[in-house]
């Protein structure tokens, strides 16, 4: 990123409104001192509040109770409450509980989004799953081995159902480098790669590579798995890890 | 959709205030700073009341809006001595801390993720804001940016209004209004240089 282009993006930076990639690339850009930058940050910073009090001074909005100021007050420690010392204690009490409840809230809020994640996440994993066995449990699903007469792995099975797919089945994968994915390709006999999916590894090396849909299992040559850029490659551009002749 | 209409309500003595109060802070923050108990009671008066109106324009409760202006104030005494002193805005400062407090308390209801607590540190660093010049925030400067906001077409008001005031990031905004990314961005991007514009304009006058 320039940073004429960073300049564009300072205000929603300083609301942390921008998403997490920017958001790093504009914070690291900031810490190395760049002047330019950082006199747009200050004047992103200058229009935010400008805007912020714009927006607080909206005719209709109600003014808050009379009890607030002494609240404040009160919190940061200049004040007691009308209670006395004892009042004033169980005041502190009550605020540090009812800080604790809130915060608790809080996380539990942001732990129940992350475990609608995971459920999401689980759920299409068992999916991916029941439609593997699925292919598995058919008779007429076709098994091609691959890699057991090569020195070097990976090893694994490819199972091929003209009506349901082809499921690759893939251990001891190489490590990929940072910005790197596995492509799948489907080779017809005497034809050019298709690109049949980009897939990751597990912690393991290992992986289940799925592609949905009719195949035609007959014209077909070969399965093969090569590393290309995250973004996925039209043809492959690299020597493929994987050669299943079908 | 929610849709806020906020910015055209606002009065011309409200767009006074919001100029003029930012201004000659530099004494009080020296206050706050050395401890003086009738500084915070001075900056409350100052702010109090801009503040929650901001965090009840986000939240719509008042019983949330009163809990959060209590927090941001309790932010604000704390961490004043990263405030230069003799320098700077408080106001801006104060706003911002009210505002980061009123869209972290909405993000935790409706489920999204809350800002981790670096960001925060970072958006609502005090030497950022004491490094302010005073005339970043005058009158005429809040006049035009209230006038170049009217006339932004309706789709560019809206997505202005969800970043400052809900918070949502351009990728949370497309899904809000069924619209593709890219349609997001660029409508954030010509709003705001719309409205930078203008300040810039002022700034040279």
């Amino acid at each position: 990123m320039t940073c004429a282009e960073r300049h564009e993006l300072f205000e929603l930076f300083s609301l942390g409104a921008l998403e997490q990639a920017e958001q790093s690339d504009l914070e690291e850009h900031l810490a190395r001192g760049c002047e330019t930058c950082e006199r747009s940050f200050q004047e992103a910073v200058a229009m935010n509040a400008v805007m912020l009090g714009l927006g607080s001074e909206q005719g209709n909005l109600p003014s808050p109770s009379k009890k607030l100021r002494r609240r404040v007050l009160t919190g940061v420690g200049l004040e007691r409450s009308g209670w006395g010392w004892l009042g004033a204690l169980a005041a502190a009490g009550l605020a540090v509980i009812a800080v604790f409840l809130a915060t608790q809230e809080r996380d539990r809020t942001n732990e129940l989004a992350n475990t609608r994640q995971d459920l999401l996440r689980t759920a299409a994993e068992r999916d991916r799953l029941a439609q593997a066995l699925s292919i598995l449990d058919q008779p007429e699903t076709k098994q091609v081995s691959f890699g057991k007469d090569k020195p070097q792995p990976p090893r694994g099975n490819v199972f091929l159902n003209s009506k349901l797919g082809v499921m690759l089945f893939a251990s001891n994968l190489p490590k990929l480098a940072p910005g790197k994915a596995y492509e799948m390709w489907l080779i017809p006999k005497g034809g050019s790669p298709r690109p049949a999916g980009l897939f990751q590894s597990n912690e393991q090396q290992s992986a289940i590579h799925l592609v949905q849909g009719p195949v035609d299992t007959e014209g077909l040559g070969a399965v093969a798995v090569s590393v290309e850029p995250e973004a996925g490659s039209p043809a492959p551009t690299t020597q493929p890890i994987i050669v299943a002749g079908v | 959709m929610r849709v806020p209409r906020l910015l055209p309500a606002l009065f011309a003595f409200g767009l006074l205030q919001v100029a003029l109060r930012f201004k000659d802070d530099a004494q009080l923050a020296q206050k706050l700073r050395a401890r003086d108990p009738h500084a915070m009671a001075d900056l409350y008066d100052r702010y109090g009341k801009l503040a929650y109106a901001l965090i009840f324009r986000i939240v719509r409760n008042t019983a949330a809006a009163e809990d959060l202006v209590q927090e941001t104030f309790l932010r604000v005494w704390n961490r004043i001595h990263s405030f230069e002193p003799g320098k700077g805005s408080l106001g801006p400062w104060v706003l911002t801390v009210a505002r980061n407090r009123a869209i972290d308390y909405l993000r935790s209801i409706d489920g999204r993720m809350s800002h981790n607590s670096l960001e925060i540190d970072r958006v609502e660093n005090p030497a950022m804001f004491s490094r302010m010049e005073d005339r970043a925030l005058t009158l005429d400067r809040a006049q035009r940016l209230k006038g170049a906001f009217e006339k932004l077409p309706a789709n560019q008001k809206l997505v202005i209004e969800l970043a400052y005031y809900e918070g949502l990031s351009q990728t949370e905004m497309a899904e809000r209004m069924k619209q593709p990314l890219g349609t997001v961005k660029t409508w954030v991007r010509s709003a705001l240089k719309t409205l930078r514009q203008e300040l810039m304009e002022a700034a040279t006058v």
